[in-house]
């Protein structure tokens, strides 16, 4: 679980003519991850077999009757499979039956489409030729004279008077340009053609007839087209309905043809035999090698050296397998590295519930993703919104806990429930087990204090994890020395960094404060309590020259503990450095800041909570006095600004939390071990949907 | 005069408000200033490629752990001495 699946490497040999028949086997099979193998003088990759330039043609042909048709097959659930047989028979009919009813109307939907748009464009020409107020019979068929007709950006008659003074001109406004109309003898028609283009004309067509009747004729024309193309497309809607499972496997058909027919060129091929390098998952080799040894191939396990990098193939149990999705997002595990998914599959909803803890929140987002289930299929988005499932069942979870239902009903300084949470006194009896306080306060400064401490402690637990972690990975690669120097170093160093967290949290009075009068009590006191010893509730001061006397008061076994670790951290981490980086790589030390940064940065699982929280409360606190007495008592109003402040809220509750737990993963967590740039599996051949598998 | 008016330890409480305020505020004006190029860059490689979306919006939020740290500091502030 926690490593990709093992994979052999293998070689497939057989005699050349049998290749074709490998691949139909090769292909049923769907295990072998085909490798390409440099060739040589003996060996070459091979051709496709001649069936592939048929398939392929018909492929591209019906590829793209499915693209118009915009049928999707993931979105398609299967009534009933289909028999290859029935396909190999019906195909050549359908083929041509497709060509006939699919084919023929779109080449005409796109001629229509195409005259609609010539339409279009003489329609625009004429409007402007309108404004001239000239019969088109007198804008052409002259012999001595040249007529020029169009658009025209600014009036040229003074520039024209140059040349003669003898023509006609009619200019009218059309937008923010003109239409015009310019009469004059033919011997001067080339020099005012120049002018006018001086001034960017642009010639309009004339039309034969009066501009009024082109015009009518025209959108009597458009109309018909138009009427034409809705019924094309109707008749294409219906075939769409009829046959859409069936072209969709003709398509799964045709392209696992292609796939098998282009197979040699994967392979290696002498005069005579041929061989395909490629990796099985360790589990399924005997099968493999027996299912192929019977059809008289031969099946080699060859040794992997030291730089090759199998492919990998994550191994993992049904509900962590919907995790894979994010870890992949960050990279492909290597062969040999730690897969992530597992650690990830627990810690991302548990974040994601500590922050965003409301059960009424939760609720939502699980419904919403049990709805958007039902309308998207892929397998993707299944497996996102199985995420959000258990995201949203750890949030209810949490928020039971929390006691927060569209907001807290307890905040610190307001006495009675109902004046800040629409449902205040319902939850507090509900709680009545509880002196009416939630499990665990978040909103009350004790709260804050404990979730805070909890939550360093989480981020100090995972650091340490992960670079223990990256101890083993580096270990298993380059040896115990290496593995200390990069990794275990930084242990001790991380581990001084703890102790000064905790000594500053003991001197802040974390493990010493009894919660105080008015946190719920549901726990045995000496729980609340972290070291249980303490008999008297007390915090130590800081030491704060003022403050206390003497800096020995802050002074704890967690500050001692610390120097020695830091110390040794220091030495091993110089020894590892300089000699790499010369006395420059001493500044380098100043990275356990960083680490430190990074167990800060786990305060996150607090903060983004929190002020969720507190926009909930402030929704709430101003519906509630918008709606009833002593407020303005406008209910409806209130209900608006709560229905839209709560969806707000709701969309920021499920962006920020999950885009911070993946963070934290990300960021804080992996680059302490995980490297990835592995290959992903992808084996030769492909599940069936819409064909019958064995019916081959 | 001042001495009259407020007491050591509310001055020392009304500070440690303050700090804690600017803590959180100048904090959040350079994870914003830091996330306004991440989500510039962001939004340009989502409109070249739309399934970049999810690794833009991460990268969007690296950043925020700066007001995490001012958020933290103020947390403390007001814990010693609120």
């Amino acid at each position: 679980m926690l490593k990709p699946e093992k994979m052999v490497k293998v070689a497939v040999v057989g005699a050349k003519e049998k290749l074709e028949m490998a691949s139909e086997i090769l292909y049923r099979l769907n295990m072998l991850h085909i490798e390409t193998v440099s060739e040589d003088e003996h060996f070459k990759p091979g051709s496709p077999f001649e069936k592939a330039g048929q398939a392929s043609r018909a492929l591209l042909q019906l590829r793209s009757y499915i693209s118009y048709l915009k049928l999707d097959p993931s979105k398609i659930s299967v009534k009933r499979k289909f028999k290859k047989t029935e396909i190999e028979e019906k195909l050549s009919k359908k083929l041509s039956e497709y060509q006939e009813q699919i084919g023929l109307r779109l080449d005409e939907i796109k001629k229509i489409n195409d005259t609609l748009k010539a339409i279009e464009t003489e329609m625009a020409n004429l409007e402007p030729l309108k404004l001239l107020e000239i019969s088109p019979k007198l804008l052409k068929g002259y012999k001595s004279i040249r007529c020029f007709v169009g658009l025209i950006k600014a009036d040229p008659s003074e520039e024209l008077k140059k040349v003669t003074s003898d023509f006609e001109i009619v200019l009218k406004k059309y937008e923010d340009i003109y239409v015009t109309a310019v009469f004059v003898r033919a011997e001067y028609g080339d020099e005012f053609l120049r002018i006018l283009q001086g001034y960017g004309f642009k010639e309009l067509p004339v039309p034969d007839v009066e501009i009024d009747a082109r015009i009518s004729e025209l959108e009597k024309k458009k109309e018909e087209l138009s009427k034409r193309k809705d019924q094309l497309e109707t008749e294409i809607e219906d075939l769409k309905v009829k046959e859409s499972e069936l072209l969709l496997a003709i398509e799964e058909y045709l392209s696992s043809e292609v796939e098998k027919a282009e197979l040699p060129i994967k392979a290696l091929i002498s005069k005579h035999t041929f061989v395909l390098v490629g990796y099985v998952p360790a589990k399924e080799f005997e099968k493999f090698k027996k299912e192929l040894d019977s059809r008289g191939f031969v099946v080699e396990q060859l040794s992997f050296e030291e730089h090759e990098m199998p492919p990998t193939k994550l191994s993992n149990p049904g509900y962590i397998r919907n995790f894979e999705i994010l870890a992949k997002t960050y990279a492909i595990p290597r062969y040999k590295e730690i897969d992530p998914t597992f650690i990830m599959a627990i810690f991302f909803p548990v974040f994601f519930g500590l922050m965003l803890g409301d059960i009424g929140y939760g609720l939502l987002i699980l419904l919403t993703a049990l709805y958007l289930k039902r309308i998207f299929k892929t397998e993707g988005w299944q497996k996102l919104l199985n995420i959000g499932i258990i995201s949203g069942i750890t949030s209810i979870i949490f928020g039971f806990i929390y006691g927060e239902f569209f907001g807290p009903f307890v905040i610190p300084g307001i006495e009675h429930p109902q004046e800040i949470h629409f449902l205040g006194d319902f939850l507090a009896s509900l709680y009545a087990f509880n002196h009416g306080h939630p499990l665990f306060d978040r909103v009350e400064e004790f709260g804050v204090k404990a979730l805070l401490f909890i939550v360093l402690m989480i981020g100090m637990i995972k650091m340490l994890w992960g670079f223990s972690m990256g101890f083993y990975n580096v270990y298993v690669e380059h040896g115990l020395k290496e593995a200390i120097y990069e990794k275990g170093c930084w242990i001790l160093g991380v581990l001084g960094l703890v102790c000064i967290i905790l000594g500053f949290s003991y001197n802040l009075g974390i493990f010493t404060s009894y919660p105080p009068t008015g946190f719920g009590k549901i726990l045995p006191e000496n729980l609340y309590v972290f070291g249980s010893t303490v008999t008297e509730a007390r915090a130590v001061p800081l030491p704060i020259p003022g403050l206390v006397t003497g800096w020995e008061a802050g002074l704890n076994y967690f500050y001692l503990a610390a120097l020695p670790l830091i110390l040794i951290w220091l030495v091993i981490f110089l020894k590892a450095e300089i000699p790499k980086m010369g006395i420059f790589g001493t500044i380098m030390a100043v990275e356990l800041l960083t680490w430190f940064g990074q167990i800060i940065s786990y305060a996150r699982l607090l903060a983004i909570g929190l002020s969720s929280v507190y926009i909930a409360f402030v929704i709430n606190y101003i519906g509630l006095k918008i709606g009833f007495e002593p407020g303005i008592a406008i209910l409806p109003v209130a209900i608006v600004i709560m229905l839209i402040g709560h969806g707000v809220n709701f969309l920021l509750g499920i962006l920020d939390p999950g885009l911070q737990s993946l963070r934290l993963h990300y960021v804080e967590f992996f680059t302490k071990f995980f490297e990835g740039g592995g290959r992903e599996y992808t084996p030769f051949g492909r599940v069936k949907k819409f064909i019958e598998e064995g019916g081959e | 005069m001042a001495e009259a008016l407020i007491s050591d330890e509310a001055f020392i409480k009304g500070c440690a408000a303050i700090g804690a305020g600017l803590a959180v505020g100048l904090a959040g004006i350079g994870a914003g200033a830091g996330e306004s190029g991440i989500g510039a860059a962001a939004v340009g490689a989502i409109a070249e490629d739309r399934g970049f979306l999810g690794l833009g919006l991460l990268f969007t939020v690296i950043p925020e752990t700066i007001v995490i740290f001012g958020l933290v500091i103020s947390f403390i502030l007001m814990f010693a001495y609120g």
